[in-house]
């Protein structure tokens, strides 16, 4: 063999090896090999910051229903309500009030309605020392037993806040405390939480478990 | 050496037509050849631009230059995502130092702090990157070997069981900082330690001297639907990211330097995250380090944190 025809014979080879290589890239997709799980996106409850319930200020505000709110719409003015109990001395709720959950402290020991509810003015709340609050300043009347909370919360360290850290530059949203809180039955709800970190790879053993972590 | 055909007989001074023209055929379709076989090579579009390769360190950049390379990377987000963000280089503010404080004894787990983090800093949904990850701890223990992050109950607190969620601690001493090749990771006078996107090398150095796990590495080009992109962004902050550079979480300096909260902050149900100007002896954090118990995640490895857990009672 020449000289010349080796080097055309390599200079054929290569150019088929090239034309397959071209071929072969024409047909695949570069880094199609690797395609991760499509993740589904999150449900937009789990982004949105709006509390957990509603405020009677809240609702007011928002221009929501608080037809809920009107004692008088059932309940006769100035007439004084009187509470039924049972033999443990447990409130009965009314058949109209039946909705509500009492458990406000340990071992549903404080359901007894007018210890916050004024039992005459009846869309008034009153405290231990027998001031009168308008539902939407709830918060000083919890605050009446719920002292270093409250006090906590005045400091902005209790509950959630929004808006500005920085007072120069714009406002403190924050919330009162049956937005979050049911005054009926104040322990924070049970939620549903979130989706979980997906691995790269399922099927893979879990990053954490009871051996490993961060 | 066997015989030519008489046909293809070698020009006395020179080659033959003939070989001249198979030569040459063989060569050109060579190069066909070559040309077609790089032909991926025309897809990649995401390739780095000559503009951000010449681009200086954030530290060395004039007012200009920082202004040209802004503007490129709005252009390139315009392109990419079909929309033109509000980015900016927010600076730190004068006698500000953050602090973060959480509160373990609130905290229910729900994990909206991670997805309302992932929503504000456009890290790349698939796949996933998240800078807070919530451990379940068993009651009783600090020991974080025995927590898990991958629970999925139906209903969240459970019994027998407290969450502590991790992100970056803003550490006054950091590791990650201290073992970057290429100072493309820096601590910035208000406490955040931050990334230049543009400078890192994507050594992962940083995401293994992190006691805290805090670091993430982009192991392929971001998956951020176009719809879900925020367009609020800083240089230093929730702009994109490429593939194959480090971020983590930078206490939303896109809106802490604009006097905000941090979005995990915002999204919080129960209100146990808190944070403020630690210089500030009226500020949430300065009041909850005065009159709280405080824990400190891993206090003997010497990072100094600025986050803080703490306990109501």
């Amino acid at each position: 063999m020449t000289n010349d025809s080796k080097s055309n014979w390599t200079l054929a080879a290569l150019a088929a090896g090239f034309l397959g290589l071209a071929g072969a890239f024409a047909f695949t997709k570069p880094g199609a090999g690797f395609a991760p799980a499509p993740i589904p996106p999150v449900d937009p409850q789990f982004t949105n910051t709006a509390t957990v319930r509603m405020s009677a200020a809240e609702l007011a505000r928002t221009g929501g229903d608080v037809s809920g709110l009107d004692c008088l719409a059932c309940h006769d003015k100035g007439k004084t309500l009187v509470l039924k109990v049972d033999a443990a001395n447990h409130a009965i709720l009314p058949k109209e009030h039946e909705d509500l959950v009492m458990r406000h402290g340990r071992n549903d020991r404080n359901d007894n309605c007018f210890n916050c509810h004024d039992p005459v003015q009846l869309d008034l709340l009153v405290t231990r020392d027998g001031r009168k609050l308008k539902l939407t300043d709830s918060t000083l009347l919890c605050g009446n037993c719920h002292g270093p909370t409250l006090r906590d919360w005045e400091a902005g360290i209790h509950g959630r806040t929004s808006g500005h850290w920085d007072r120069a530059r714009g406002p403190i949203e924050r919330q009162d405390c049956v937005s979050c809180h049911n005054p009926h039955s104040p322990a924070f709800p049970e939620i549903k939480p979130a989706p979980g970190p997906h691995p790269l790879h399922p099927g893979a053993p879990a990053l954490s478990g009871e051996s490993k972590g961060p | 050496m066997p015989p030519s055909s008489p046909q293809t007989a070698p020009h006395p001074d020179g080659v033959s037509r003939r070989d001249f023209l198979r030569k040459s055929a063989v060569l050109a379709s060579g190069l066909a050849a070559i040309a077609a076989s790089l032909a991926p090579l025309r897809e990649l579009t995401d390739a780095t631009s000559v503009e951000e390769f010449l681009q200086k360190h954030y530290k060395e950049m004039s007012p200009a230059e920082m202004e040209a390379a802004l503007e490129r990377i709005r252009r390139e987000v315009q392109k990419q995502y079909g929309l033109r963000p509000h980015l900016a280089d927010l600076k730190p503010m004068d006698g500000v130092e953050f602090v973060y404080a959480l509160n373990l004894t609130r905290c229910v787990g729900c994990r909206k702090c991670v997805h309302a983090c992932v929503a504000e800093n456009n890290q790349s949904r698939s796949p996933e990157i998240q800078y807070i990850r919530v451990l379940k701890m068993p009651n009783g223990t600090f020991d974080v070997e025995k927590g898990r992050h991958d629970y999925a109950p139906e209903s969240v607190p459970e019994k027998g069981f407290y969450y502590m969620p991790v992100q970056c601690h803003q550490c006054k001493n950091p590791p990650c900082v201290r073992v970057c090749p290429v100072k493309a990771t820096w601590q910035e006078p208000d406490g955040i330690t931050v990334i230049d996107y543009d400078w890192c090398i994507g050594c992962r150095y940083c995401e293994a001297a992190c006691p805290y796990w805090a670091r993430r590495f982009n192991f392929t080009e971001p998956g951020i639907p176009k719809d879900k992109i925020n367009p609020d962004m800083s240089y230093l902050g929730n702009r994109p990211r490429h593939k194959g550079v480090m971020e983590k979480c930078h206490f939303c300096i896109q809106r802490t330097r604009a006097g905000r909260y941090p979005a995990c902050l915002e999204v919080c149900p129960t209100g146990s995250r808190k944070f403020g100007n630690i210089l500030d002896p009226n500020s949430e954090v300065s009041v909850i380090l005065k009159t709280k118990r405080v824990f400190v995640l891993k206090e003997e490895v010497g990072t100094l944190p600025r986050f803080f857990y703490y306990f109501d009672v």
